[in-house]
């Protein structure tokens, strides 16, 4: 059974449809990119599987509970259980900026899954020292770079111990050079087999990380395959259209 | 001037003090709380409650607190039916309109303190499963309080000077007692003194609230 089932997910801001009959599986350990224009409705996507964005019909399962079901959303205590098996990355980050580095991974293990402080306390600095940034434990967000702001969000949302990450975007608010720090730890995260959507404008890191690849334009997929496939050898014309004007970027 | 008479002077209008201070603290304590409850009023989904708290602001913050006070000292027990139960001690009478008036202006103040805070900061809370309260004492609460310290200080100077209206509604303060000895003595010092009060009042808050603004400083 796959990880997350999407069918036939539909959603309307007012008149106009943003998404448009969406279905996809995630399976276990898959890396999946989703690539496309703007406004082809993809954060829109992807927020909608954690329930930022209610949608209009269609249905969601995770890991065999439907968070909604033909348009008919569970009760709030089931998805509430089933949005915490997901993590989410955002392209702002989001970081909380009057907590310092180690509360901002703290707060919610400690509110949320009640946890001890030498448990909580223990795993932030073990997962600050996996994103590179142990020493930055005391320090608050402001002081940060937006490629360590972005380390310092994966590490709060692996706090939560995730059975998947949720990426909207995570690179675009930065600078080619911050962008690769978060690639690698991205990569890092992929390698260890974390199962990951990705929401991205980075085809390299589309093609060589993902295993999965969905195109997506005007509220559809349009395309959807290996990176091979879909990035290599796009079949859609829309397709083909957009990785030659991202590629030649 | 002999130190005795100036004493003579200052002693009286340092109880009178006594009162100025008294009527600040205990509204600026219980308007603040007050104007938080008021803005989550007005921003209730609740539609009856959200209209009568703003209905609330705009009268408090429509009309003169001059009026709000001589209604609250002399007019409520004028009511019919209702009116003989509402005689206060005039100063009681005259702290509440206080509160009221004042936990409507800092309700606007928390409220534009809210709109300030990005919209990223409940996403976050909600992905990592902080409940309502949890994301609005812990992540929002904090953040809202540092923006809106600056106004926050200016409202409290502003009703320090704003408790020499009790004047007008006869309950002994600081520039009542310094009216009186003008009166009495002929003599214009006592509008230095009390001044010099109102003015070390100030300068206290003013000192109080930058040092809170550096210590919640976070960005």
């Amino acid at each position: 059974m796959s990880f997350i089932e999407v069918r036939n997910l539909q959603k309307s801001f007012g008149p106009l449809e943003v998404l448009k009959d969406i279905s996809f599986d995630v399976q276990k350990n898959d890396v999946m990119a989703i690539i496309g224009p703007s406004g082809s409705g993809k954060s829109t996507m992807l927020r909608s599987l954690i329930q930022l964005e209610q949608v209009g019909g269609g249905s969601i399962r995770v890991d065999g509970d439907y968070l909604v079901k033909d348009g008919i959303y569970t009760n709030p205590a089931d998805s509430k259980t089933i949005n915490s098996k997901m993590g989410m990355v955002f392209q702002q980050f989001n970081l909380f900026p009057h907590l310092t580095v180690k509360q901002n991974l703290e707060l919610a293990p400690k509110l949320v899954k009640k946890e001890k402080a030498g448990d909580y306390g223990h795993r932030s600095i073990e997962l600050l020292e996996k994103v590179g940034l142990a020493s930055k434990a005391d320090e608050l967000p402001s002081r940060l770079s937006g490629g360590q702001k972005q380390r310092v969000a994966i590490a709060r949302a692996l706090m939560m111990d995730p059975d998947i990450l949720l990426f909207d975007e995570p690179t675009s608010a930065l600078d080619p050079q911050l962008t690769k720090e978060v690639l690698q730890v991205m990569r890092n995260l992929a390698e260890e087999h974390m199962t990951m959507i990705v929401v991205t404008h980075e085809m390299e890191f589309a093609s060589n990380v993902a295993n999965h690849v969905i195109f997506m334009d005007d509220g559809m997929i349009v395309e959807s395959g290996t990176p091979d496939e879909v990035i290599k050898s796009p079949k859609e014309i829309r397709t083909k259209r957009f990785l030659n004007y991202e590629l030649s970027k | 001037m002999s130190y005795e008479y100036f004493m003579s002077m200052l002693i009286p209008m340092l109880e009178g003090a006594k009162a100025t201070v008294l009527l600040f603290v205990i509204a600026i304590v219980s308007s603040i709380p007050l104007g938080f409850l008021l803005t989550l009023a007005v921003r209730s989904s609740i539609k009856p409650i959200s209209y009568l708290a703003q209905t609330f602001i705009y009268v408090m913050r429509g009309t003169p607190l001059l009026l709000q006070l001589l209604f609250f000292v002399f007019g409520l027990p004028l009511l019919p039916v209702i009116g003989e139960y509402l005689v206060f001690d005039r100063f009681v009478a005259a702290t509440i309109a206080f509160i009221l008036n004042y936990s409507a202006y800092f309700a606007e103040i928390f409220r534009g303190g809210l709109l300030s805070i990005d919209k990223g900061q409940y996403e976050a809370s909600q992905v990592l499963g902080l409940s309502k309260w949890q994301t609005t004492v812990r992540v929002i609460l904090p953040q809202m309080f540092r923006v809106t310290l600056p106004p926050i200080a200016n409202e409290s100077v502003s009703l320090v000077k704003d408790t020499a209206l009790l004047y007008a509604v006869a309950v002994p303060e600081l520039l009542h007692y310094a009216q009186t000895v003008v009166n009495r003595d002929f003599t214009i010092i006592p509008f230095f003194i009390a001044a010099g009060i109102y003015l070390l009042i100030a300068f206290g808050l003013t000192v109080v609230f930058k040092y809170l603004e550096r210590k919640l400083q976070y960005d």
